[in-house]
């Protein structure tokens, strides 16, 4: 029995290692957002439109647009987005119970996209009681409903007596985008002029593009599917002991299946209608923070929010300066990040696909 | 308040697994399922923990289980299924814990080291559950399971613990250490259903023994009662015989005397 006092205390360092990280995340995500406030294409700098403020000057015109209308809404949709993006990562692992299943490899992202394009370019074909109806949100709600229904097709087909194939996840995931990134095509060769321009800028997978208005129109999905991802910790505990297991150890499954396919549906579509395709970071942040402080969701869920905004904003940065005053797509960022940590994950745990 | 199974019929497809199955099994006692492969055995627990699709009637401690949240059915009776895949690379102590979230335990912060020292792995708390051995992996998860339900009685009723095969990868010390388990909770007020092969280790253990064959219960009594060779011999169909040893009178079965 002397052993038990030495053996307790240990792994519950492990859980309070990852609710420290709720701090030291934070705080890292304030730190990545003042730079991404300081930093940009022009010479306006934060630390000197605050100094001015402190010495009563007005802010000049182009401060001000600057400022508020390109930084923050850019801030802000970085945060939403990373945000969105890594907690679906998790969500769609912990669901799948597996650490390589994510949005953008199995396909949500491009059927999501797929989503955003018949929004823009059918759109004016629906009747206007619906248009009027969904206003600015048309775009993310079509994204969210095809995501949606892509993640159902995913679960149904890759998951068969409670066990998840993951090549099968992969495969159809692939099958899916191809089909989906067909029939965007055609959609590019119908679309006129202004929808083509739309198209464009909606395809250049970036934080670009940032405004209010699309911040507003992504903010109540991504904040709703995120908050309703972050009940979900206790049940994805359970279910990495598979689906009986779960129902056994008190979990109401079919309850909190559904809302984790809808949560990821939800935070995917929408970051996907504002930002195009931006891949990998919900395969690389919960990776991490798995690797940091164990696999327990429910600190593992807010960790990967706040670990996915803080990076993804200062992807934006790098994505930024690094050709100024040109700009890379933040989508290239991500991915050179990204694709050699899906690789080693891949390598060191081979079992994984191998089943 | 005992768990009554009432005419449980499962099919798979247009197979019927089990033909109309009553079982009952009181607080106090192991009971145990036998039969051979095929026989419908973890069929019928499925049915019992609710995890599969059945006609009939299953109640625990006087409630009809269709009726019950999965969180009130995981505070009274915890599972033991027959193998544990674990998905993220959770510590031995951690997977613990996963049952102690669902029991009414709460947060218990010593329950889970003690469910640990129970199955005689306190020094593994801090190994990753992936590098165990079968056997380990096994004995964790019946850690588990204890933790769920670490008093054998609350509130005036018994708990219970449902056992797929639970002592299928383990060597012969730990199988009988796990079944004493299975017999200290039973002794301490609660219920024990364990799915069995070892018919001596059911001589030893069990309370009651259930004999399936082919979807129906063949024989359900004491292990005197039930072990004998005429019943086993028809459940196996292979000629078995039955000995005892002077002293206890416990039945043992020698597989070298039987014939095919």
């Amino acid at each position: 029995m002397a052993t038990l006092a030495d053996t307790a205390a240990p792994s519950r360092d492990r859980f309070a290692r990852a609710r420290t990280l709720h701090w030291l995340l934070a705080g890292a995500l304030i730190l990545a957002s003042i730079t991404s406030l300081q930093v940009g294409a022009t010479d306006v700098t934060l630390s000197a439109m605050l100094s001015k403020l402190a010495q009563g000057e007005a802010l000049s015109h182009m401060e001000r647009v600057v400022l508020i209308d390109i930084r923050l809404p850019r801030l802000a949709m970085g945060v939403l987005v990373g945000g969105a993006l890594a907690v679906s990562g998790t969500v769609m692992q912990g669901l799948f119970r597996n650490p390589l299943a994510d949005p953008g490899i199995v396909g949500i992202s491009m059927t999501a996209g797929l989503g955003a394009i018949v929004s823009i370019v059918l759109g004016g074909l629906l009747p206007v009681w619906i248009t009027g109806l969904t206003g600015n949100y048309l775009t993310p709600i079509a994204a969210f409903l095809f995501a949606l229904g892509t993640t159902i097709l995913l679960y149904r087909v890759s998951t068969r007596h409670g066990r998840t194939s993951v090549a099968t996840m992969l495969l159809a995931g692939i099958a899916l985008g191809a089909l989906s990134g067909a029939a965007s095509g055609v959609l590019v060769y119908m679309a006129d002029d202004q929808q083509l321009r739309d198209l464009t800028f909606w395809q250049m997978g970036s934080l670009a593009g940032a405004s209010w208005a699309k911040v507003l129109a992504a903010t109540p999905l991504i904040t709703l599917a995120i908050g309703a991802a972050m009940m979900l910790g206790r049940g994805l505990n359970g279910l990495a002991l598979g689906e009986a297991t779960a129902a056994h150890i008190g979990s109401d499954v079919q309850r909190m299946k559904s809302i984790a396919v809808l949560s990821v549906a939800g935070a995917t579509g929408a970051a996907v209608a504002v930002s195009g395709g931006i891949g990998f970071v919900g395969i690389v942040v919960p990776h991490l923070l798995r690797l940091a402080s164990g696999p327990d969701h429910r600190t593992l869920l807010p960790n990967a929010a706040l670990l996915g905004a803080t990076l993804l904003i200062l992807a934006d940065v790098i994505a930024r300066v690094i050709i100024a005053p040109a700009e890379l797509p933040i989508g290239i960022v991500t991915a050179i990040l990204g694709a050699p940590v899906f690789l080693w994950i891949l390598l060191t745990r081979r079992g994984l696909v191998e089943q | 308040m005992s768990l009554i199974a009432e005419s449980i019929r499962v099919s798979y497809g247009r197979q019927e697994v089990l033909r109309g199955i009553d079982l009952t099994a009181q607080p106090g006692k192991v009971t145990a399922i036998v039969g051979p492969n095929g026989s419908g055995k973890s069929t019928l627990l499925g049915a019992i923990t609710a995890s599969l699709p059945f006609t009939g009637q299953v109640s625990l401690n006087g409630r009809d289980i269709g009726g019950m949240k999965p969180w009130e059915l995981a505070a009274q009776r915890a599972v033991l299924p027959q193998q544990s895949r674990l998905a993220f690379p959770f510590t031995v102590i951690e997977v613990v814990r996963l049952g102690l979230q669902s029991g009414t335990a709460g947060d218990c912060p010593t329950v889970p080291m003690r469910a640990l020292a129970r199955v005689g792995l306190a020094h593994y708390a801090e190994r990753e559950f992936h590098e165990l051995s079968g056997g380990e992996a096994q004995r964790v998860m019946l850690a588990r399971v204890l933790a769920q339900v670490w008093a054998p009685v609350e509130d005036g009723l018994p708990r219970w613990l449902l056992l797929d095969e639970p002592v299928s990868s383990l060597d012969i010390a730990h199988q009988l250490q796990v079944m004493q388990i299975a017999r200290d909770f039973a002794r301490a007020g609660g219920g024990v259903i364990a799915v069995m092969h070892d018919l001596n280790l059911t001589a030893i253990y069990a309370d009651r023994v259930a004999i399936l064959a082919e979807g129906r219960m063949l024989a359900f009594g004491t292990p005197c009662e039930v072990l004998t060779d005429d019943i086993l011999s028809r459940a196996y169909g292979c000629d078995l015989r039955v000995s005892a040893p002077p002293q206890d009178g416990i039945p043992y079965i020698l597989p070298h005397v039987a014939s095919a």
